[in-house]
């Protein structure tokens, strides 16, 4: 990363135009921090502080609002960012297995990323889909469930060849017996 | 009149207002962390949960639905309630610990959750004490913890700014601190960062804690987990004694508490005065408790022959400044009153030469432009200003002290404990002449320039007003023992449980302490004995006088200061001001 960061004329007008859609400008935080990680692939501590100083916000406040979510990286990421899911649901299912898994795959440890910046992982709390435990997503994207050791191999060997994975209908325990 | 049944009992209540807070104002308990009367109200630590309802409403007839037994039907709100989150409403029925088992469970379940990572670090914490977690916990709290796993582990002795650090594991996340800099010193410096488990308070990425209110977040921390850089591990809460004050670091005159031990001033926190201060206090005042304990004058020092200072005793002290009075004619003495000491201590000085003939009385203001803020710090950083003006001493710049001194070409030169040689352009050999009497609690500047040196007391030694500069009357209770004084006989003195159980002879008990000092009246008094207007014996005696003279001062007593936390004076009203 080289030089201070900036946003451009183009920037600072979709800032305004996120910042004017909510009664206060505290609540247009998270949409503003989405847009300066789309822009720098990160919030890193340098981009937290031009997002406060251009919404004139105190520094702590922006601060505290991107360790709150795992989803805001606080410092630059791998290409890949694999969130896999420790959290209750997940936990029970094997998601720790997973997490295993993948950190000795890549050779680095959760909160790690590979040396050529093609993956990181991350362990996360629940993303929600606890139905579908074991889970992982990528790169705050798609979400890849009943994870398997198999399943990470493909996945992983997908990314490398630039493909994300794609959408996968999982049946409910209705869904086969017919009761829905 | 609007009704509200707490535990059974009918309560009126004539303003709108929380739940909690009513309670508290009608002297009944409840657990809570989070809430402060003075912060807005996130409801997070859920400690204050009742059972709440209201009556059901019966809209055709227009009165309240009654069951067999004639009693209102209460509808219940479907959960317990924070109950500092809840407004008071007419015909509301609240439960609590004390009626409702729910509650009493709901409470200490609470408690056994918030304790559930908490290190148990009561034995080396700071607050042990003075903790609300401690205390509720043993009051309302479960008998152990169910917990058998391995605690979380957050980082310890953080560095958060100059004067605070913090304990991430000991906080409770109640977001008191972090409401305080967002809403009272609006400095905006904390946030909670992370979530669950992990968070806890920070500043951003690599800004410093240095709001000149830091230390209010100590004060308001229900735990341990930010102390208080200057005053940890110094001294247990309970080995202290407690005396209600006044800073006298600034013009405004926050209340205080303050905390000695062995006749050390250990720290000064704020003490709660609507009309003042509220619940704080900057910094800045809390850290000046060094100023009372440190470098101060011990006994009267005198300069033989334009020597070094030397320790001589009182009695040496006072023939010295009887044969240098001898000598001299009213007109070749200078008196330069202070607006760092008191009203009493003032008053006596001026009546005192008043009655030797001398006719005009000055004094040099401590202002800083620019030092105050529009809370609770003022430019003037002297907490007496507008008394010592109140009772006629006129007011004289700096540059301009110089050319009074070499005009008036004085030959007894009295200072009150003001350093002016530090604040003005009179420097040491413009008094060359002079034979200087500097009346003082701490050596500086100016107290090495004279040739006697009187040791009075300081705010924290002897009973006093002072008027901040809002023109509020307020006053000091004796907190530290002088050479002179002894807390078992001053009822006024507070008493703590070493002074209680202890005996003079313990190893704790350090007589260098006790300062040789006294008030600048009772000086004044021993210079004249045997005289009625000198004759006082208390400094009460001596405001009852100054009542009795200055329309300003009429009716002023320390009971009443002491019931209302001092008393705001018409500054205007008077026009004899000028006519002591
Ligand atoms: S914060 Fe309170 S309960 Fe916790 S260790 Fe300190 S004194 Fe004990
Ligand atoms: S540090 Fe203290 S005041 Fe701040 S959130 Fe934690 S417990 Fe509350
Ligand atoms: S616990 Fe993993 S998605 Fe909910
Ligand atoms: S005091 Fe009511 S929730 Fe904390």
């Amino acid at each position: 990363m080289s030089g201070t960061k900036t946003f451009d004329e183009k920037d600072l007008a979709e800032i305004e135009k996120l910042t004017k859609k909510y009664p206060e400008k505290q609540a247009a935080v998270l949409p503003v921090l989405w847009y300066a990680q789309d822009k720098f692939g990160h919030v890193d501590p340098s981009v937290q502080k031009l997002v406060a100083e251009t919404m004139d916000l105190p520094e702590a406040h922006v601060y505290g609002v991107v360790t709150f979510y795992t989803q805001f990286y606080e410092k630059p990421m791998g290409k890949h960012v694999l969130d896999v899911c420790t959290c209750l649901s997940c936990q029970v299912c094997g998601g720790y297995d997973i997490l295993n898994y993948l950190e000795d795959k890549l050779g680095i440890m959760a909160g790690e990323t590979t040396p050529d910046g093609e993956f990181s992982i991350q362990s996360v709390e629940c993303l929600g889909a606890c139905g579908y435990a074991p889970m992982l997503q990528v790169t705050n994207d798609k979400y890849v469930n009943y994870l398997t050791y198999e399943k990470i191999d493909k996945l992983i060997d997908d990314l490398k060849s630039g493909k994300q994975p794609g959408f996968e209908s999982n049946k409910m325990p209705q869904h086969e017996n017919g009761t829905e | 009149m609007p009704e509200i049944f707490i535990d059974h009992k009918r309560y009126e209540f004539e303003q709108p207002g929380k739940v909690l807070q009513f309670m508290l104002d009608n002297g009944m308990d409840l657990p809570f962390f989070c809430y402060h009367p003075s912060l807005s109200i996130p409801a997070n630590c859920r400690q204050c949960i009742v059972k709440a309802g209201m009556p059901v409403f019966d809209r055709d007839r227009g009165t309240f639905k009654l069951d067999e037994k004639g009693e209102r039907i209460i509808r219940f709100f479907p959960k317990l309630m924070t109950a500092c989150s809840l407004d008071l409403a007419d015909g509301m029925v609240v439960y609590t610990h004390h009626t409702d088992e729910l509650v009493k469970q709901a409470q200490a379940d609470n408690l056994e959750f918030i304790l559930i990572n908490h290190p148990l670090d009561c034995p080396i914490c700071d607050q042990a004490g003075e903790c609300p977690l401690q205390i509720l916990t043993y009051k309302y709290g479960p008998e152990g913890s169910r917990f058998e796993h391995k605690k979380v582990h957050k980082p310890k002795a953080i560095q958060l700014g100059p004067r605070v650090i913090l304990d991430a594991e000991r906080c409770i996340n109640c977001t008191r601190c972090v409401r305080f800099t967002d809403e009272i010193s609006k400095t905006h410096q904390l946030t909670i960062i992370s979530r669950g488990d992990k968070n806890y308070p920070m500043t951003a990425n690599d800004q410093v804690f240095d709001d000149p209110y830091s230390l209010n977040t100590v004060d308001i921390c229900p735990v341990g987990a930010l102390t208080s850089a200057d005053f940890r591990f110094k001294a247990r809460v309970w080995e202290m004694n407690q005396t209600p004050g006044i800073d006298i670091s600034n013009g405004k005159g926050c209340s205080t508490w303050v905390w000695t031990r062995d006749n050390l001033v250990m720290r000064i926190t704020p003490r709660f005065n609507e009309a003042v201060n509220d619940h704080w206090m900057p910094d800045s005042g809390r850290l000046s408790y060094r100023t009372f304990n440190e470098n101060r004058i011990s006994k009267p020092w005198l300069r033989p022959d334009n020597k070094e200072q030397v320790r001589t005793t009182w009695n040496n002290a006072e023939l010295t400044l009887r044969e240098e009075l001898d000598k001299v004619e009213s007109s070749q003495i200078l008196v330069i009153g202070s607006p760092h000491a008191s009203v009493e201590d003032n008053y006596t000085f001026k009546k005192y030469f008043e009655s030797l003939g001398v006719t005009d009385f000055y004094y040099l203001p401590h202002v800083v432009p620019g030092a105050g803020d529009d809370l609770l710090l003022s430019d003037d950083q002297a907490p007496n200003t507008l008394g010592v003006r109140a009772l006629g001493y006129s007011e004289i710049a700096g540059d301009k002290l110089p050319k009074i001194v070499t005009s008036a070409k004085p030959k007894l030169v009295f200072i009150l404990d003001d350093d002016i040689l530090d604040r003005s352009d009179l420097t040491s050999s413009h008094l060359e002449d002079a034979f200087t009497v500097y009346w003082g609690t701490n050596h500086n500047g100016t107290s090495l320039a004279a040739n006697l040196v009187i040791p009075i007391t300081t705010a924290v030694e002897h009973a006093a007003s002072y008027i901040n500069v809002d023109g509020r009357i307020q006053r000091t209770v004796p907190a530290k023992e002088t050479l002179y004084t002894n807390r078992r006989l001053n009822l006024e003195m507070s008493m703590g449980r070493l002074d209680h159980y202890g005996t003079k002879f313990d190893n704790w008990v350090t007589d260098a302490n006790r300062i040789d000092c006294i008030p600048a009246w009772e000086f004044i008094t021993r210079l004249n004995p045997g005289s009625d207007t000198f004759a006082w014996e208390s400094s009460r005696q001596i405001l009852a006088e100054i009542g009795g003279k200055l329309n300003i001062f009429r009716g002023v007593t320390y009971e009443q200061m002491d019931e209302e936390n001092g008393i705001q004076l018409n500054l205007e009203q008077d026009s004899e001001v000028n006519t002591v």
